[in-house]
């Protein structure tokens, strides 16, 4: 009975085709604050319900030794780890973790500036447990600077929740803001990552019509600046080896089906070689096949072939007559008929 | 947020925006490529939230307005299954997620050939047909399956009459009920069977 239920436990941890939400689990550091505590429950409360939390404090610093890191990830099932951390050089800091079976896929530190506010501060009614947030990426460094990429990627890894392609209208209720702390040149520090979370207020507009409403939004928390520090970024074979996708998940191509532009649909016919021989042209007696002009060698033919007729002698005639039927008598040349 | 309901119904659901913004919406996500001052976002600035509000809600009108022209499907899902109560359900049909986010793990491997697979690949032995279970059976004029409950190669074990042979191959053969004999076949390659399964398993891992 151990057996199968460890082997089921097994079995649920194995790689998949499709796979499942991705985890979180929120490690709580050897010199971990209040507002690092405060500020891993809020982010867990974005994460809910696909979260771990370990309450204990653990000896873990992840840019040193990463091994600890990749333990938890394996017991626990978690590919998305938060480890929080305090010291006099990087005060407040949040270390963001993925892992790619359950080794460090990348790593990035955020430090929490001082003007942070949480859930509890605003005092508002939240967004509801589970819903899929929205996501604002504003700044163009998000498509162009390699850290910033890595961000983008590793927020909408780790807040996206699960995807489907059916989405209640009903629970777009929240959205993530992430916006650079504006646009900068290079040899310059890096700005700040403004994370904001907004609740979403519509209201009926006439210039909208029935389907499309006003949007307004209120604040509802948490709201931190992250600044930057260290980053390690994923190898580029580690890389490939994650983004790869699984062959039998992409859409097969239909063979001799196109659409254009306008999305209007064509198939291509493949056709066999016509044969223009048996074409129909004018139905006339002049053109029936008895009628047409043979080669010379055909008549030689005929001709051979009465002489063995001849030759054959009188048993085939005697049988001949009563098989001869309309057509054959218009097929035979008319001196072999009066010579019958 | 002063604004009444009155004045709110004339505002517009449209934005303008120098550089189009870039979707998402597998993801639900908006990006927005343009230019941002750095002196309205600096954390001393006092309408600095406000900035970022604006910012945002421009953003989320697109997309809203995007999502909202997907195609879009009505269905009854029933809220408590208990009480039967049903509420109507907007469902709008997301396309795929475009942005190309890492994997948690690997790509599960595909299954290892069993001792019998590559014994076949070696020889070039081509699988046969499936056969399909049930087979015809003249007697009782009935289809019945070829194994299993009332399996037709259980028909060998009730016989009321056994061939026999002449002299026992082995000798203690003779105390061995013969009627038993096809039973104890049948069940000698089934546990051969397990056995081979059991090897495949062992070497695929």
């Amino acid at each position: 009975m151990i057996r199968t239920v460890a082997k089921r436990a097994l079995d649920k941890k194995e790689p998949r085709l499709v796979e499942n939400t991705k985890q979180a689990l929120f490690v709580t550091g050897k010199t971990s604050t209040q507002v690092l505590h405060d500020a891993m429950i809020d982010l867990g409360a974005l994460k809910k319900p696909d979260l771990k939390r370990f309450n204990k404090k653990n000896d873990v610093r992840p840019f040193e030794d990463a091994e600890p890191l990749e333990f938890f990830s394996e017991k626990n099932d978690c590919s998305l780890l938060v480890v929080s951390s305090s010291s006099k050089k990087r005060k407040n800091n949040l270390t963001f973790v993925r892992t790619f079976g359950y080794k460090v896929y990348d790593m990035i530190e955020l430090q929490i500036a001082e003007n942070y506010k949480f859930l509890s501060d605003f005092k508002k009614q939240t967004f509801a447990v589970g819903l899929k947030p929205m996501f604002a990426f504003q700044g163009a460094v998000f498509d162009t600077h390699p850290v910033y990429k890595q961000l983008k990627s590793l927020f909408l890894d780790f807040f996206r929740g699960t995807v489907s392609n059916l989405h209640d209208v009903a629970g777009l209720q929240h959205v993530i803001a992430v916006t650079v702390q504006g646009d900068f040149e290079d040899g310059e520090p890096l700005p700040n990552v403004l994370f904001r979370v907004y609740k979403l207020k519509t209201y009926k507009s006439e210039q909208g019509g029935p389907k499309l409403p006003r949007v307004e939004l209120e604040e509802v928390g948490p709201r931190f600046d992250f600044k930057i520090g260290r980053i390690q970024s994923p190898s580029p074979e580690l890389e490939k080896e994650a983004h790869k996708r699984a062959k039998q998940l992409e859409p097969k191509t239909k063979k001799n089906v196109s659409s254009d532009g306008m999305g209007d649909k064509f198939g291509t016919i493949h056709l066999g070689k016509q044969d223009l021989g048996k074409l129909q042209t004018r139905k006339m007696k002049g053109l029936k096949s008895k009628f047409d002009q043979t080669e010379l060698d055909s008549e030689t033919e005929d001709y051979v072939n009465e002489d063995e007729e001849d030759l054959q002698g009188g048993a085939e005639e005697s049988y001949g007559e009563d098989f001869v039927t309309a057509n054959d008598i218009d097929v035979e040349p008319p001196t072999k008929k009066a010579r019958k | 947020m002063s604004t009444s309901a009155e004045e709110r119904k004339s505002l517009p659901v449209t934005v303008e925006k120098a550089i189009p913004v870039t979707y998402d919406l597998g993801n639900l996500a908006v990006f927005d490529s343009n230019t941002l001052d750095r002196n309205d976002l600096d954390s001393s600035n006092a309408k600095r939230e406000e900035h970022i509000k604006t910012l945002t809600r421009d953003n989320v009108q697109l997309m809203i307005n995007q999502i909202l022209s997907l195609p879009i499907k009505n269905s009854t899902e029933s809220v408590n299954g208990s009480s039967g109560q049903s509420a109507n359900v907007t469902l709008v049909q997301l396309p795929d997620p475009t942005t190309d986010l890492p994997r948690e793990k690997p790509l599960p491997k595909p299954k290892a050939p069993t001792k019998w697979e590559q014994f076949a690949a070696k020889k070039g032995i081509k699988s046969k047909e499936k056969a399909g279970k049930m087979v015809y059976d003249e007697a009782s004029g009935e289809w019945v399956p070829k194994w299993g409950y009332k399996g037709a190669n259980k028909k060998l074990d009730s016989q009321w009459l056994v061939e026999v042979d002449d002299a026992p191959k082995k000798s203690g053969d003779e105390l061995i009920d013969p009627r038993n004999l096809s039973r104890a076949e049948r069940k000698k390659l089934v546990k051969k069977n397990e056995l081979q399964q059991k090897r495949n398993l062992k070497g695929a891992k």
